[in-house]
């Protein structure tokens, strides 16, 4: 039965659709750059926000929310990739839009040349942890809390990984400079800290 | 400049513009209109057991051959006490019905009662009823066969759920099987059944592989080597059909290739009639990727389901 106007219920809706439209283009853009699969992006991208929905008295306020949600894209996808489904109709509009945006060359996974393609193979010899880690601060802008609270352990633990893994990048990025023997732009990144 | 923000495949903004006005949106709407349980306002019916004196309408087909699917779907008076769905069965007519609608005072319950009829005949005879409700069907795993795996409705309409219909590995026993629509009922809706799939055909929706109904119901075999474990399934004629694991860069990879029968196996899932896929690990325990929350899964209830 419906609620009356101002019960809880209809809080709990103004909630989801102010959190929805808050996040909506960073959790499919977060699944479009995790995977080339535009049918598991578009039914990843219904299932989270389906147990946020299901979920939503659990959510953190705020900022907080989207790293959830980041969290719980991660592991939706994560557990569709070995083999769980929970495809429904739900996605249907979205994964036929996707589908048609990739077909129509709208959006294809990007192919870099030169340094950018050296960049972007060192990146994907990485382990994969470690890959994520560089890309939550890098395409989406987190901070070591933020980090932490996505992947789900200390600030602190966020920080000594994050810091692993840019060492990583960098040692990846200097063995395929040396393989060249031209003069490496990753010692840079490396001494000026600004790399990932 | 961050060498890996270069790289970056697509932006936030870019992602948005890939879909046409209104999906994201129209989503957000249906996902906000799947029922929840103990939500405010909310209730939820058991089908069994319920009062047996009312006089109820069901529309349903009446089988004329296996593949007697035809869109004509005839009203006839249940008897009083009959109950309905996959449940409980009606009268000998009504048993092979695409669809049973039984009217209740100002209320219509809808349970598809043939997951394997054609989706386009539930389409019409909604429209027929003058309801705008959408119904589709996905290859489900064996346990969540005509059961309601999701629905996108407003609250006006409330899931009727059965007992033993499904089993979940949280949920227990309780399951969706159909709606309660309001006879004034002027909204749209979406619902989605499971149906059997198709020899080969892979499920787009599973429940939990051990669950009772699926191909490893009530086997023990985290730990086990791939060897011992797929003659456990050869005993049941089950086949594996997909394996995942992950490789030195903790990727997860699925290949369908055999793999070495000395690898542990860590997990299963239902992957299409007669096949499993398997998690397998070369060490056991299983070399975990330190540095990243190990990926589990996300709801506590494993169901599929408004309900869940």
């Amino acid at each position: 039965m419906p609620s009356p106007p101002g019960a809880p219920a209809d809080d709990r809706r103004r909630r989801f659709d102010e959190l929805y439209a808050a996040n909506q283009h960073q959790v499919l853009g977060y699944l479009l750059r995790r995977t080339d699969n535009t049918d598991d992006a578009a039914d990843v991208f219904a299932e989270t926000f389906l147990i946020a929905w299901r979920r939503l008295d659990d959510l953190p306020v705020g900022q907080q929310a989207r790293m959830w949600l980041y969290g719980t894209a991660r592991r939706t996808l994560a557990n569709y990739r070995r083999g769980e489904r929970r495809r429904s109709a739900l996605a249907d509009r979205l994964r036929a839009d996707l589908a048609h945006a990739y077909l129509a060359h709208a959006y294809q996974p990007p192919e870099f040349e030169g340094e950018m393609a050296e960049i972007s193979s060192a990146f994907r010899r990485l382990p994969e942890p470690d890959r994520e880690l560089l890309a939550l601060v890098a395409w989406e802008g987190l901070d070591h809390g933020q980090l932490a609270a996505v992947l789900g352990c200390s600030r602190n633990a966020a920080r000594i990984r994050l810091h692993r893994a840019r060492r990583k990048l960098a040692d990846e990025l200097l063995s395929s400079q040396r393989r060249r023997s031209s003069p490496p732009h990753a010692h840079a990144y490396l001494t000026n800290g600004d790399i990932a | 400049m961050n060498p890996v923000t270069r790289i970056s495949p697509i932006s936030d903004a870019q992602a948005g513009m890939l879909t046409t006005p209104g999906t994201l949106t129209d989503l957000g709407h249906q996902i906000a209109a799947t029922a929840v349980l103990g939500a405010p306002g909310r209730s939820h019916r058991r089908l069994a057991g319920r009062g047996a004196t009312r006089r109820k309408l069901i529309i349903g087909v009446p089988a004329a051959g296996a593949l007697a699917v035809a869109g004509l779907i005839a009203a006839s008076l249940g008897s009083p006490g009959q109950k309905v769905g996959p449940v409980a069965i009606g009268p000998a007519r009504a048993q092979a019905a695409v669809l049973s609608v039984t009217r209740h005072g100002g209320y219509l319950d809808v349970i598809v009662t043939n997951p394997l009829a054609d989706a386009r005949k539930y389409r019409e005879e909604f429209a027929r009823l003058g309801l705008n409700i959408t119904l589709t069907l996905v290859p489900a795993s064996p346990s969540l066969v005509g059961t309601l795996v999701y629905a996108a409705t407003p609250s006006s309409i409330q899931p009727i759920t059965a007992v033993g219909k499904c089993w979940t590995g949280g949920g227990g026993s309780v399951c969706p099987v159909g709606v309660r629509v309001p006879l004034d009922f002027k909204g749209s809706a979406q619902l989605t059944f499971g149906r059997p799939a198709r020899p080969g055909e892979r499920y787009e929706t599973t429940a939990p592989v051990t669950a009772k109904g699926e191909a490893m119901h009530g086997m023990t075999f985290v730990g086990k080597t791939a060897t011992v474990v797929i003659s456990m399934l050869a005993a049941r004629h089950v086949t594996v059909g997909d394996y995942w694991f992950q490789n030195a860069r903790c990727e997860g990879v699925n290949t369908t290739r055999s793999m070495p029968g000395s690898w542990y196996v860590t997990g299963a899932n239902p992957w299409a009639p007669g096949q499993v896929s398997l998690q397998v690990s070369k060490t056991w325990p299983a070399r975990t990727c330190l540095g990243v929350a190990t990926p589990v899964r996300p709801a506590p209830s494993p169901s599929p389901s408004p309900a869940a």
